[in-house]
Parts: C-alpha cells; sequence; structure tokens
C-alpha cells in the first residue's frame, strides 16, 4: 500500500508531488515534537482533572482577582482566530491573487483556535458540570450569552469556510488513493470537480467569504463588550468593540506568519510560501502595529486625561505600579518590534517576519492580561484593599496545554489535509494569470471597462 | 491544602436540588452526596442566658434548634449590654461545637506530655483525686494542695474559696484580671474596689489608655454609653488618650496621640488648666476632699499638697514636651473636661501596668476628684455588690485550722496588693528544697501558655507530682496534668454571672444550659462538690450541697429576700423600678422564691438601679470620710523607699528613650481566650484595623519600618533579652515611630505561640507589684 | 411598593465586626484556611471597610461596614449568563446557588466586589455541623455567594405573622448583622413606608451612598461622620 502510494506520489504533477507528501511521509522530528506536544498535553489534562476534582481553589484566583489566565486564553485565542478566515475572506473578497497559498494553513487556525478558545471559559467556570444551564436558563442580557451564541455561529461559519473549498482537494486525494480511501471517500462528499460542482463551490465559497466578515467582527466585538459592559475601571470603554477586533487580527497575522515560516521549513514549501508573501504579510503586519499604537495610545490618553481616580489606579497600576513590566513589555512586542523589523524590506523576510509575529504574539497576550489583571485586582473603591494574582501550577499548565494541544493538532492536521490549497494553486496558474491581465489592464484609461468576471 | 483535608464533606443545602442536570459529575463534585439536607421545622427555642466568655458578662439569648445551639444574640432585657454583643460572644457557638473538645475524662498513661490517656469515668476520676486530696489531709499536710485560678468571678469563685478553706490550704493561686484601679480606689476612697464609671450619663469621657472598645472590663457598656441608646441619643463625647491608633481610638471622636509612659503626666498637665483656669470643683474639694493643701500629716510634719504639686511641676510647655500633645490641645482638653459636668477620666490598667502604675493611677483619677465627678451621674461611682445569700461559714477542722496558719507559696512581699501571685508561686515552688506542693488543681487557667515565664511554671508542675485540670480542651497545661476531668462549656452548665463593678450598679446574671450537657463534661462546681462528698468530715459539713444549681439557687434566696431590685425588665420597666426605689417604695413581684428564680431565670438576672448618692460612704471610707489626694500611707511606704517627693512627680514610665524600639503589647478585641483561639470566624478575621488574617502579626511605623530595611509583609522575629517569637510585620500609620504594637493571644496557625508577654523584662512596679508591660526594649530582624 | 434598605451611621460605627460575626453564623459562612485567606479568598457577606488617614498621631479612621447594596438597579444581575442572580419586587438582590455556573461575572461586575466565591467546598467539622443555621443553604464550591438581606427571615417574619393574623411590624424582619450591633449603627426596614426609621433617615442630611454617580441606585445608605 505505502509503496504504491508513493510511486502515485511520483507521478503526480509537481504541485501534488509536493503538497501532498506530508499526508504520506513523517519524519522523525515530527513524531518528537508530537510526542512532546502530546505529554504537555495530557499533562494539562490532569491538571484539569486536579481543578474539577479540589475546585477553582487550586488555580491564583482570589477576590477581587476573579479573572486570570483562563479568561486572557480565551481572549487571545479568540481573536487568533480571526487569522485566517477574516483574512482569508478580506483577500477573497478584494482578490488579492497572492492569497491562493496562504488561506488554507490560515483557515485551519482559525477552526483549532476557537475550539481551543471556547473552552477556556469553561475550564474557567466553577460548576462546569452545569455548563448546559447556559442553554436551559439563557439570560440574553448577559454580554456572556451573547458571547456563546456568536462564537457558535463563528466556530460554524468557519469549519464550513475551511471545508468547502477544501472539497476540490479531498476529491483529489479520495481520486489519487495514496491514503484511507473510505475516509476520503465520506469526506469529500461526493464532490467530482464538474465544471457545474466547480461554479458551486466558487458561488458558496464567495458568499461564504462575504457573510463571514461580519460574524468574525462580532466575536471579538462581544467579547471586548464583556468587559465593556462591567463598571469596572479601564474596562467600561467604549472602544473596546473594535479595539479587540484590530487587536484580534493584528494577532491573527502574526499567527499565519509564525505558522507559515514553520510550515515553509518543515515541509519544504519555499515555492508556495514565497517571500513576496512575507513581504506582504509584513506590511500588513506593519499597519497594524501602527493601528494598534493609535488605538492603544487613545484608550490610554482618554483615561489620563479624565484623571477619574479609580481609572487612575488601574492606569498608574500598569504605567508604573507592579504591572509596569508586562505593560512595557507589550508595548515593545506589540509595536517597537514589529516597527522596526517591518517597515525595512530588508528584514521583512520569514525570519524577519518570524521574530516580529513571535514577539506581536507575546505582545498581545500580554495586553489581554494587562487588560483582565490590573483592573480586576483593582477594586474601584480605594479602601478596599487592592488584591494580588499569581497563577498557580495549574493555570500555567493548562495554558500550555492548550498551545500544546493546538499545536499538535495543527500538525496532525497536517497529516491528513494538504496544507496548501492544491486546486487553488493549480486554478491560479491555469486561469487567474490571464484574469488578473485583463482586469488591470481593465483599470487602465484607454481600455473599456471589462466586465469583472461576474461569479458563475 | 492537602487532597484529603479538601474531600472533608461539605453539605449543600437547598443546592443539591438543580445539580440532577448530569449525575455523573456530581460524583467528583461532591466528596459526600449533595443531597438537600431536607429542611425540617425544627423544634426551635430562644433562651436566655449569659456569655461567660469574657468578664463583661453581657446578657445573651441562644436559638437552639433541635437541641443545637445554632445562634448566640443578645439580651435585650440586660442594663448593661442591651441587645448588643461582641464578636466573641456570637462566635461562641464555635467554642462549644469546638472538633477539640476533650470528650471523657483522661487519665494520664505514659510519662507526662506523652500525650498518652486513657478514658475513665466521671466516678474513676472523683475518685482518684479524692483519694490523693484525702491522704494529704490524713497526713496533716493539707497546705500541700493549691488551686490556680483564671477568671471565674462570683459563686465559682466563692466556692473555691469554701473548699479551700475547709480543706485547710492557704493556696490559692488566682490568675485574674488585675488592673490596679482597685489599689488607686483603696488609697483615695478606702475602697478597695474597682471603681463603676457612669458613662452613659457622662457628657465627657476622657479614657487614659483605657481600651474601652477592645477588652475593657465591659466593651458593651462603653458601645452602649457611645451610642447613645440608653439616653434617648444623648451620646457623651469621647476622647481616647493612646499610644497606638487602637480601634478604641478610631471609634472615639477624639484621639490624642501620646508618648508612650506619659498618660500620667497628660493628666496631670491637664489639672494643672483646670487649677490656673479655675476650672475645678471648690466646693466638693472643700467638703469631701483632703491633700489639695498644703497640709500637716497626723505626726506633725509639713506636706506638700496636690496644687502646690500640680502648679510647680506640670507647666503646659513642659507636659507638652514630654507626652508630645501641643499646649493647646492640652488647654482645650481641660476645658472640655470642666465645662458642663459630668466628665469622667477612665483609667485604663495600661496606666497601672507600668514601672510607676501606682502613682500615675492616682494622678488620673485625681481629675475626677477635681471636678467633683465622684458618686455622681456621670461620674465615678461605687455601686454595691449585689445581696446575694452567703454560703454558710466553713466549718474547720484541726487539720484544716492548722494548714490555714501555714504561709502561702511565693507570698507577696509588696506594699499594696499581691502583685503577680501565680508568678510568685512559680517561683516559690521552683526555689524551694522540699516540695512545697504536693497537689495542684488547675481551673480555668492556663498558666504554661500564659505565663509571662511558661519556662518557671513547666519548672513548678515538674515538682508537683499530682495535677488535676479541669479544663474542655487539651491546652498546654492540660496536656500535663495526671488526670483531667473536662468542665461543660458555658453553655451547658448553670452559673452566677455578676456584671464587672465598672458598671454602677449591681447586675447579678445568670447562665444556664442551653444545651444539653456533652456526657464526657462535668461541671466543676458538681465536681467540687461531690470531691467534699467523698472527703467527708468538716471538709462535707462546708459544702452541703447537691448540686451547682442548688447553690446558686441559695444565692439567689438573698436576692429574694432583699427587698430591693428586679428581675431584668425592660426600659420602661427599669424606669419604672428606679422611681419607685428612689421614693422609698418596693413592691414585691413575686410571691414565692420559685416564680423568683423562674423568672430571674427567663429574664437572665437581677439588677437594682438604685443609688444613694447622698450616703458619704459612697464617696469615701477613709477614716476622715475623705478622699485623698496625697493618702499618708503611701507617702509612707514612699518615703521607707526613699522616694520622698515621689507623689506625682515620679509618673512617667522610663525606658522609652535608650530603647531602639518599644513593645506595646495590646489585647485583641476579638480573641476569647488567652491561649487558645477556638473560634475559626475570629481567627480569621481578628480584627479590621489593620486588615490581618490568621497569623501573628506586630505593627510599626512606616518610617520606622523603612529605617529597618523591612516592608509590610515581611516575617520578623520579635526579640528581646527574655526570648523570641515570629510574626508577620504589618505597616500601619496609626503606630508611632520607635514603637512597636504587638497583640497578645494570637498563635500561629500551626499552634506555635507568639506571646509577646513572654519578652517582657522584670520591671515591675515596686509599690504594687505589678508588671511593667510598655517598657520592654525589642529588636525585630528579619526571620 | 416594599423596598427594603439599610441605613448605617458611621458615627456609630466603632468597627467592632460584631455585624461580619453575626452575618457568618446565620449565614454559614466557613472560614478558609491560613494560606487562603492570605490570598483574598476569606468569605464576608458583611465586611467592615476601613478608611485610613494620616500618621501618628493624626491618624483617623472610618469604619464602613459594607453588605450588598442590594442596587435597585444592580449591574450584577444583567452580565449574569443564567440569571443565577436577579432582584425581587421588593428589592432584594438574590442568588439562585443551584443555577450558579460559577462564571463569577457577577462578581467582577459589581463595583463593590460584594459578591464572594467558593473556591473550594466549605469545610465543617462533624461537631461543628451542630452549629449550622438550618434556614440557611450550605453553598457547595464553585458558585458565587453574597449578603442576602437575611431574606429568609423575611419569610419566616411573613409566616410569623400570618399565622398570628397580623400585619408584619418592622421589628419583625431585622437582619442579623443589625441586630447584633452593639451600638445599633445599622437600621433596616422599607425605605419606602414613611413608618420605617430608614425612611426619614435615607433623608438625613449625611445620607449618602457608595458610588452614587455610577447609577446604581444602592439601597444601603451611610450617614456621613459628623466632624
Ligand atoms: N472583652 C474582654 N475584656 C477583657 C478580657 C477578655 O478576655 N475579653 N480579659 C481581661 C483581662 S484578663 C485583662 S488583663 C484585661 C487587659 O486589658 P488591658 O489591661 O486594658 O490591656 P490591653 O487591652 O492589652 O490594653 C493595653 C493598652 O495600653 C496602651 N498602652 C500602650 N503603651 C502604653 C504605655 O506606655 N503606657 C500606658 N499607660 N498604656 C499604654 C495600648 O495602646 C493598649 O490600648 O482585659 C480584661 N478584659
Ligand atoms: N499568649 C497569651 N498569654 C497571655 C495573655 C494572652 O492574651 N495571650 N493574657 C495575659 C493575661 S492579661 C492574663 S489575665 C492571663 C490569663 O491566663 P489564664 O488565666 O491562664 O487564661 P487562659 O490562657 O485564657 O486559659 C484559660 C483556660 O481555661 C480553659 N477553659 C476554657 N473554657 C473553660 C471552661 O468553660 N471551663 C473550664 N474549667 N476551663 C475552661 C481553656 O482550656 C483555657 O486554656 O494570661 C496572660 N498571658
Ligand atoms: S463582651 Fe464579653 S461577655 Fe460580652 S458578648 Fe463579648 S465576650 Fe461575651
Ligand atoms: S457591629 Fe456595628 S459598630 Fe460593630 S462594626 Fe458592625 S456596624 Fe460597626
Ligand atoms: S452591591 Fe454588587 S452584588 Fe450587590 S446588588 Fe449591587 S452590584 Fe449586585
Ligand atoms: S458566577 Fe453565577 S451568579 Fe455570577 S454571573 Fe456567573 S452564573 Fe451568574
Ligand atoms: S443583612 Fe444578613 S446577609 Fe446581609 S450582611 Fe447583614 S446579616 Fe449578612
Ligand atoms: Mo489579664
Amino acid at each position: 500500500m505505502r509503496r504504491d502510494a508513493a510511486a502515485i506520489l511520483a507521478d503526480m504533477p509537481p504541485d501534488e508531488r509536493v503538497l501532498l507528501r506530508p499526508l504520506l511521509e513523517t519524519s522523525r522530528g515530527f513524531r518528537v515534537t508530537a510526542t512532546l506536544l502530546a505529554a504537555v498535553t495530557v499533562w494539562g489534562v490532569v491538571a484539569y482533572y486536579l481543578q474539577v476534582r479540589y475546585g477553582l481553589g487550586r488555580t491564583g484566583l482570589n477576590r477581587p482577582g476573579y479573572w486570570g489566565i483562563y479568561i486572557i486564553s480565551f481572549v487571545f485565542f479568540i481573536g487568533i482566530s480571526h487569522a485566517g478566515t477574516l483574512i482569508s475572506a478580506i483577500l477573497r473578497v478584494s482578490k488579492a491573487e497572492w492569497r491562493r497559498s496562504i488561506t488554507r494553513s490560515a483557515e485551519l487556525i482559525t477552526v483549532l483556535v476557537i475550539g481551543f478558545g471556547a473552552i477556556q471559559p469553561i475550564v474557567d467556570l466553577g460548576r462546569p458540570d452545569r455548563v448546559l444551564t447556559v442553554i436551559l436558563h439563557a439570560q440574553m442580557l448577559s454580554p456572556l450569552l451573547w458571547d456563546v451564541i456568536s462564537i457558535g455561529l463563528y466556530f460554524t461559519a468557519c469549519t464550513v469556510y475551511l471545508y468547502v473549498p477544501m472539497l476540490p482537494d479531498l476529491a483529489l486525494i479520495r481520486d489519487s488513493g495514496i491514503k484511507y480511501p473510505r475516509l476520503y471517500t465520506f469526506l469529500a462528499a461526493g464532490y467530482r470537480d464538474t465544471p457545474a460542482q466547480r461554479a458551486r463551490l466558487e458561488r458558496v465559497i464567495g458568499v461564504l467569504s462575504i457573510v463571514v466578515i461580519p460574524i468574525a467582527i462580532s466575536v471579538h466585538t462581544v467579547i471586548g463588550w464583556i468587559f465593556a459592559m462591567t463598571l469596572r475601571p479601564m474596562w467600561h470603554s467604549t472602544i473596546f468593540g473594535p479595539y479587540f477586533v484590530m487587536g484580534a487580527i493584528y494577532s491573527g497575522i502574526a499567527a499565519i506568519l509564525v505558522a507559515m515560516v514553520v510550515l515553509r521549513k518543515a515541509y519544504g514549501l519555499q515555492e508556495y510560501f514565497k517571500d513576496i508573501h512575507f513581504d506582504y504579510l509584513g506590511r500588513l503586519l506593519l499597519v497594524f502595529s501602527l493601528l494598534w499604537f493609535y488605538f492603544t495610545f487613545a484608550e490610554y490618553l482618554t483615561a489620563f486625561y479624565g484623571g477619574e481616580p479609580a481609572e487612575m489606579r488601574a492606569f498608574w497600576a500598569k504605567i508604573s505600579g507592579p504591572f509596569a513590566v508586562p505593560f512595557w513589555t507589550m508595548v515593545a512586542g506589540c509595536f517597537f518590534v514589529p516597527l522596526a523589523l517591518m517597515s525595512r524590506r530588508s528584514t521583512r523576510t520569514p525570519r524577519g517576519t518570524f521574530v516580529a509575529g513571535i514577539a506581536v504574539m507575546v505582545g498581545m497576550w500580554l495586553e489581554r492580561f494587562n487588560i483582565v489583571v490590573p483592573t480586576s485586582v483593582n477594586p474601584r473603591w480605594e479602601i478596599e484593599s487592592v488584591g494580588r494574582y499569581l497563577p498557580s501550577w495549574i493555570e500555567l499548565s493548562i495554558m500550555a496545554a492548550t498551545f500544546s494541544g493546538f499545536i499538535l493538532v495543527y500538525m496532525l492536521a497536517t497529516k491528513f489535509i494538504p496544507i496548501v490549497s492544491i486546486w487553488e494553486i493549480k486554478e491560479g496558474r491555469e486561469e487567474s494569470v490571464h484574469l488578473v491581465a485583463d482586469r488591470v489592464a481593465g483599470y487602465l484609461p484607454g481600455h473599456p471597462a471589462q466586465p469583472e468576471r461576474a461569479d458563475p | 491544602m492537602s487532597p484529603t483535608r479538601r474531600e472533608f464533606v461539605w453539605t449543600a443545602g437547598a443546592a443539591g436540588a438543580a445539580l440532577a442536570l448530569t449525575r455523573v459529575p456530581d460524583v467528583i463534585w461532591t466528596a459526600q452526596s449533595d443531597d438537600e439536607i431536607a429542611w425540617q421545622p425544627g423544634i426551635e427555642d430562644r433562651l436566655t442566658s449569659t456569655c461567660l466568655v469574657c468578664p463583661a458578662r453581657c446578657g445573651i439569648r441562644g436559638r437552639v434548634v433541635d437541641g443545637n445551639l445554632v445562634e448566640i444574640g443578645g439580651n435585650p432585657l440586660h442594663p448593661v449590654s442591651r441587645g448588643g454583643v461582641c464578636p466573641r460572644g456570637i462566635a461562641g457557638v464555635q467554642t462549644l461545637y469546638h472538633p477539640g473538645r476533650i470528650s471523657s475524662p483522661l487519665e494520664r498513661v505514659g510519662p507526662r506530655g506523652s500525650g498518652e490517656w486513657r478514658e475513665i469515668s466521671r466516678e474513676e476520676a472523683l475518685s482518684r483525686v479524692s483519694e490523693r486530696l484525702g491522704g494529704l489531709r490524713e497526713e496533716g499536710r493539707p497546705e500541700k494542695l493549691a488551686l490556680v485560678s483564671g477568671y471565674c468571678a462570683g459563686t465559682m469563685s466563692d466556692l473555691w474559696r469554701q473548699f479551700l478553706v475547709a480543706f485547710g490550704t492557704p493556696n490559692r493561686v488566682p490568675e485574674e484580671y488585675h488592673d490596679g484601679t482597685d489599689l488607686v480606689m483603696g488609697l483615695m476612697h478606702g475602697m478597695r474596689r474597682q471603681p463603676g464609671y457612669d458613662l452613659e450619663n457622662a457628657r465627657f469621657v476622657l479614657s487614659f489608655g483605657a481600651p474601652l472598645f477592645e477588652s475593657w472590663w465591659s466593651p458593651l457598656q462603653a458601645y452602649v454609653a457611645f451610642s447613645g441608646r440608653g439616653t434617648g441619643g444623648e451620646r457623651p463625647h469621647f476622647v481616647q488618650v493612646d499610644t497606638r491608633f487602637s480601634r478604641t481610638a478610631a471609634g472615639a471622636h477624639e484621639w490624642v496621640g501620646i508618648r508612650p509612659g506619659t498618660h500620667a503626666v497628660l493628666a496631670l498637665g491637664i489639672a494643672y488648666v483646670l487649677i490656673r483656669d479655675g476650672l475645678i470643683d471648690e466646693r466638693f474639694l472643700d467638703q469631701h476632699v483632703s491633700g489639695f493643701e498644703d497640709f500637716t500629716d497626723q505626726q506633725g510634719r509639713r506636706r506638700t499638697g496636690y496644687r502646690s504639686l500640680v502648679t510647680r511641676n506640670y507647666r503646659s510647655e513642659e507636659v507638652s514636651a514630654v507626652t508630645g500633645v501641643s499646649v493647646e490641645r492640652i488647654s482645650s482638653l481641660a476645658r472640655d473636661f470642666a465645662r458642663g459636668g459630668a466628665a469622667v477620666a477612665v483609667c485604663g490598667s495600661d496606666v497601672t501596668q507600668s514601672a510607676h502604675g501606682l502613682l500615675a493611677g492616682l494622678a488620673v483619677h485625681s481629675l475626677n476628684v477635681l471636678v467633683g465627678s465622684v458618686g455622681r451621674a456621670g461620674g465615678v461611682m461605687f455601686g454595691d455588690a449585689p445581696p446575694l445569700g452567703s454560703l454558710p461559714q466553713p466549718v474547720l477542722d484541726a487539720t484544716a485550722t492548722s494548714g490555714l496558719e501555714r504561709e502561702r507559696v511565693g507570698s507577696s512581699g509588696v506594699p499594696f496588693g499581691e502583685g503577680d501571685p501565680s508568678l510568685r508561686f512559680a517561683r516559690g515552688v521552683v526555689d524551694s528544697s522540699e516540695p512545697t506542693i504536693e497537689a495542684l488543681l488547675v481551673y480555668y487557667a492556663n498558666p504554661l501558655a500564659s505565663s509571662p515565664r511558661p519556662d518557671l511554671w513547666e519548672d513548678a508542675i515538674d515538682r508537683i507530682p499530682f495535677v488535676v485540670s479541669f479544663s474542655p480542651f487539651l491546652d498546654e497545661t492540660a496536656s500535663l496534668a495526671d488526670v483531667i476531668l473536662p468542665d461543660l462549656l458555658s453553655y451547658e452548665r448553670w452559673q452566677d454571672a455578676p456584671v464587672p463593678r465598672s458598671h454602677p450598679y449591681p447586675v447579678w446574671g445568670i447562665a444556664r444550659p442551653l444545651v444539653e450537657p456533652q456526657a464526657g463534661g462535668t461541671h466543676t462546681g458538681d465536681a467540687i462538690l461531690s470531691l467534699a462528698r467523698s472527703l467527708g468530715g468538716s471538709v462535707a459539713e462546708s459544702l452541703p450541697f447537691e448540686g451547682f444549681e442548688t447553690v446558686l439557687r441559695v444565692r439567689a434566696r438573698g436576692l429574694f429576700v432583699a427587698g430591693r431590685g428586679m428581675t431584668l425588665g425592660d426600659e420602661f420597666g427599669r424606669r419604672h423600678h428606679r422611681q419607685m426605689e428612689q421614693r422609698g417604695w418596693w413592691l414585691p413581684e413575686h410571691g414565692d422564691f420559685d416564680s423568683f428564680w423562674d423568672d430571674l431565670v427567663e429574664k437572665g438576672g437581677w439588677l437594682d438601679l438604685f443609688y444613694d448618692e447622698t450616703d458619704p460612704a459612697r464617696i469615701s471610707q477613709r477614716e476622715d470620710g475623705r478622699i485623698a489626694l496625697m493618702p499618708e500611707e503611701l507617702l509612707e511606704v514612699l518615703e521607707a523607699q526613699g522616694r520622698r517627693d515621689a507623689m506625682y512627680i515620679e509618673v512617667v514610665s522610663p525606658g522609652s528613650e535608650e530603647a531602639p524600639l518599644l513593645l506595646i503589647p495590646y489585647r485583641l478585641s476579638t480573641l476569647s481566650s488567652g491561649t487558645l483561639s477556638l473560634e475559626r470566624w475570629l481567627s480569621e478575621l481578628p480584627t479590621v484595623l489593620p486588615e490581618v488574617f490568621w497569623e501573628p502579626w506586630v505593627e510599626v511605623n512606616p518610617e520606622t519600618a523603612h529605617d529597618l530595611g523591612l516592608d509590610d509583609g515581611d516575617m520578623v522575629h520579635v526579640a528581646s533579652e527574655r526570648g523570641r517569637y515570629r510574626a508577620r510585620l504589618k505597616v500601619f500609620p496609626g503606630t508611632a515611630a520607635g514603637t512597636v504594637c504587638a497583640p497578645y493571644r494570637l498563635r500561629h496557625p500551626d499552634g506555635e505561640g507568639a506571646n509577646p508577654l513572654q519578652l517582657l523584662d522584670d520591671s515591675h512596679d515596686p509599690l504594687t507589684g505589678l508588671s511593667s508591660w510598655f517598657s520592654t526594649p525589642i529588636r525585630l530582624e528579619r526571620a | 411598593m416594599t423596598r427594603w434598605g439599610m441605613v448605617i451611621d458611621l458615627d456609630l460605627c466603632t468597627g467592632c465586626a460584631a455585624c461580619e460575626v453575626a452575618c457568618k453564623s446565620e449565614n454559614n459562612i466557613a472560614t478558609v484556611p491560613p494560606d487562603q485567606a492570605m490570598m483574598g479568598r476569606s468569605i464576608s457577606w458583611m465586611k467592615v471597610e476601613t478608611d485610613l488617614e494620616g500618621e501618628f498621631p493624626e491618624t483617623r479612621a472610618v469604619f464602613y461596614p459594607r453588605p450588598c447594596m442590594h442596587c435597585d438597579n444592580p449591574p450584577c444581575i444583567r452580565v449574569c449568563p443564567v440569571g443565577a442572580t436577579y432582584i425581587n419586587d421588593e428589592g432584594v438582590v438574590g442568588q439562585i446557588y443551584p443555577r450558579c455556573i460559577g462564571c463569577r461575572y457577577c462578581a467582577n461586575a459589581c463595583p463593590y466586589i460584594a459578591k464572594y466565591f467558593n473556591w473550594y467546598g466549605p469545610e465543617w467539622s462533624e461537631s461543628e455541623r451542630q452549629h449550622l443555621n438550618p434556614d440557611v443553604s450550605v453553598r457547595p464550591k464553585g458558585v458565587i455567594e453574597k449578603c442576602t438581606f437575611c431574606h429568609h427571615r423575611l419569610q419566616k417574619a411573613r409566616e410569623e405573622a400570618r399565622a398570628e393574623g397580623r400585619e408584619m411590624l418592622e421589628a419583625d424582619y431585622q437582619p442579623a448583622c443589625v441586630e447584633s450591633c452593639p451600638t445599633a449603627a445599622i437600621t433596616f426596614g422599607d425605605l419606602d413606608d414613611p413608618e420605617h426609621r430608614v425612611a426619614e433617615l435615607k433623608e438625613d442630611p449625611r445620607a449618602m451612598r457608595l458610588m452614587e454617580d455610577l447609577g446604581t441606585r444602592p439601597k444601603v445608605y451611610y450617614l456621613a461622620p459628623r466632624e
């Protein structure tokens, strides 16, 4: 079987040959990494068991530090999820042709990370056994419930949005017979890549990529509102909705970049993730670092200028108080590092974007920390004593397991689906080059405006 | 927190009901079943009693459901506490149901301190003790028996006295509340007893370090006065003179922060202004006071009077320099004190517990004399003791008579009062070459932990072959006993509970069993009676009572026949009764003693509000009928000690100058037992000022902390010449620079002691022998 | 309309904490072990907060006993995803323990931090269980709890009054903290009933509420200390 598959692969065209190889070959490095990640994940599961068994007391949470790592992880992961779907949707809608090789890997991040993000609030519950109460006794005024709905929708939409464009590739694998024929027969769901099917597929993708944008924006807006709807200092802020969405996209881009660098290296995808991709995404990252600075500055300036005593206590706690280190590390990670690296072409390389991407991810995690914790431990009433929050090993383990679990599942997924969309690449090669040439020509004076290729 | 502790069962009340969502996780979720405790309409009762947790003896009401005491609240009929309680009183349920309680009489089997015990029956325990004690009497050595007893004012104390006298031993070691004010009153008024303070009707209360809202004789008396609830909202103005920002200082209207050991200087500084500005009550001084002006004593010597001493030595600038209180503040305090009558200066035990305590106490109380606030509403009053029925005269056989003639172990040797009898006793036992004491009874005391010299007590107990403890808990002393006959807890037993004499009128509260006593416990009163019975002879004759309740009835009969007072009643009843008595009327309310007794128990006690202000014996019982500002017996002692000019001059406690840091121990108002912290609610949050949890701590000023390089929350060793202990450092701005305020009665959660009193040096007042608590230099070291 | 409320005279409060302990005894509030308390996990539905100013000898303090404010416009109840905290038609803000999922959103939404969480299950030894108040359920681990204005006392008082065929009086329903206060600093009753003392006291010129500017409309009033 194996030899057969390898032989089949060898006979395939170059795109297929390269992009399907990871489905068949597994390196030692992969195995070692997967084992390590699995170990960390199991460790985290044990930690969670202990937490369930003995109570949330096993965390470092307290009064008034009611929220900590889990809520931070929740906001962070859901933020990352804006990587894929939202960006790929925007690129699709705007017909950015360079998107073709990156959408799949990005969308996969989204779907997985929503899952890992969405379990965080459940991990955070004092009574996870009662989680279904949220449905039985839904109290619609609660922003948490808005979140349940928007995340639910988002997850569904993203899964469909990942799955539908994957159909031609799944059909290809099925037809090639290189791996688990029955599984792929099932997954490909009778897709035969007939022109009619292809046309319908493209239309569905077109609709989905529009629908998914408002949903994605709503998700992180609502998460921002979880905080903004309370009266706590430095949470009660109208900017939080857009601020969170912007931050989410920002961290999402960073996540894509990091994933691309790793995939490129691991699977030898230099031909697909080209320097130009890193250059373009790097520019996007640069734009967002500036946006991030703008939002953050606006947010802190208004808090500072108002000078409301309760706000100021949280403010100073971050600027120069006990949270100064996470705060300024965040500023460095979210602003200075990406600004420095991405504003020069010479560092908008895979390596440069990798560093910037990591910096932004760390910075954005800290941003969530700096939002959740300092306000939580600084009561509005100044005579209440200020709290302290130090995460326990249980929380850190669960956080580590969330990261490792996500990476592990992502890695395993690359063993089942081509991480670069084969048919889109092909489509790009075969059709888009002309189409784009025509389109560009159509933009120019002297040519009759080319009717856009109406979605068939 | 270990998993096993965590698995510790918890019960969900109604909470269980909706858990039915998913049954499987429930198994994980609850170590025990999560099922609802089905709510049953329990049999519920509210029973009146008296709180015995501290000397204040407030009236309480217990809520008893199905035989369990579930809540303690105040008894609104109680004239002192008026329905209020303090946190200790409320938390009493946690003492009653403390898991560490001894459940049966015990006999030691292993060597002392090994913790090996055998459960024995009550009868066995009693016969073990009576054999031993009987032996002492048979051998003609009754004085070899000693009792160390804690606070038990009232009939328990009288019963012990009766027993010891009939037995024939002079060795009773009281571990009681000696604040030294009784000695002050003894000298100035010829009545050695604690003064009563009519706080409720006062206009101005000037407290010199008396922790009125904390551990005063009766904090509830102070609270009620402060609130004005007994006087239709008229509230006295409270001024607290204190060396630290205590909770009393924080709650009072004004706080006068003062240098350690200088309370009396401030008092005399105020006296100076009163005299200078003519704010004294000349008529009162004329009629009732001696020693104000220079005078000639009985030996015909010329003596300087109070006026000259004060005007010469306490000019405001000097006082201000010593005390740290500004000149203007001194004047305004004096004016406020004198203006409009009904001002009272309260002398705290902290004034008297210093190297010059007695003289300082005199100085503070002299303020009351100057403005005539004695024997008047709103001033210092000397109320009567309740006219209780007396116990029969003890019958003394020859053995007893000879025993009683023996000298007490560790006799006093100070001119006034008894000093610290417990410490002297321990020393006496340790120092003597032959065995002085062969049997020791320990009642309501835990000297092994509470004494400033636990080492001495340990040696002493080592030399005593037979030790009996009546403690319901296995405290340090009980752990070394040979037999433990655990007492009933206060909610299970009968006891009388006279309110402290700080209250100007007699109130005789009664505590009665609220719940069925635990099977293994024995009322110590009953134990004494049955010991007496088995000793037989004159001892039995002296204590001819069936049980302790009978003794209380005998005492109450005295009230019944006294022709005065009433069982506790509401505001209206009290007022009516007082008006009647003022006009010389008294109508019996009860036909016979039994109905009187039943009513007494139901209401919670007896009181008499009538105070005859015209009776000169209530102002002074000295020979000349006057209040002595310059008591001659004291002058003579001072002269004999070579301190001729000490009166009103030597009132500053030394020590603060050379010491780098000065220890100021203080008593927490929430922890009820000296050495056992039994109530979790109180140990968890022992006070709100400062905010602390569980652990012992010490407070220092921010500047001092900075100078020492220490931070809030550091673990430190508090060390003196004597020893050291571990405590958490609390930076507290209300603490004076250079002082370390150390709450006592705390322990570390693991039981490790943290007793600042064990750091105290030996300094004491040579006149009274009371140790000086506020003059020990200490160091703080990072632990 | 009945609106239960409280007036606390700060001039009378001496910070004795009788109210705190009375509440714990009435409402079966367990202690937490030392390490937990140090982390800020002790539970005290009534908490005496201290406003401390100045250094020796100029220190001043005001004690603020702080129950739940039973806000008329409570930010805590809106955010609860399962409606486990609610306001009833007499203005009492309550908790439904069996429904609470323990997300602690309400705790974060309360500007007064009046809510407490059961990080572990409460610990009562066999013997201590005897002093539990049978009228109040013991909360399991993982849920939020807070001052209820001793609501069970209201139910009892109503039943008793009904059984005796009379109107319920002001004195019939008084929470444990109010009853225990030795200086009678706390007054409780129906803010809308002119017969009740709180109705008059809340109009006192000294009356104020905490963070009035937030619009939570607390039903706990404080009488500012006289200077
Ligand atoms: N409620 C209650 N009351 C009790 C008791 C109880 O258990 N509960 N126990 C009783 C017993 S046994 C005792 S001994 C008493 C203890 O009661 P007190 O003898 O009054 O002792 P503390 O409460 O320790 O108060 C010591 C006070 O002295 C002040 N002080 C500090 N430094 C100095 C100084 O240099 N000079 C002077 N003059 N004062 C200073 C401190 O600020 C502090 O307020 O309480 C009795 N009353
Ligand atoms: N660590 C520490 N040492 C202190 C003090 C302090 O507060 N802390 N205070 C100092 C002062 S001022 C004093 S007066 C002395 C007081 O010291 P002690 O008179 O020795 O009083 P406690 O230490 O309270 O010990 C009383 C003992 O009585 C027992 N007991 C409790 N309830 C009952 C009961 O109902 N019946 C009987 N028979 N026994 C019972 C308990 O086991 C407890 O250990 O201690 C001094 N030393
Ligand atoms: S002051 Fe003393 S007697 Fe009164 S309630 Fe408190 S502990 Fe009991
Ligand atoms: S019981 Fe009364 S005086 Fe004591 S802290 Fe509470 S409100 Fe203040
Ligand atoms: S005080 Fe807090 S918990 Fe109470 S009703 Fe208001 S917001 Fe809710
Ligand atoms: S913790 Fe409980 S009561 Fe609070 S918001 Fe969450 S579910 Fe509602
Ligand atoms: S009203 Fe009841 S529940 Fe609320 S603080 Fe007072 S005693 Fe506790
Ligand atoms: Mo004492």
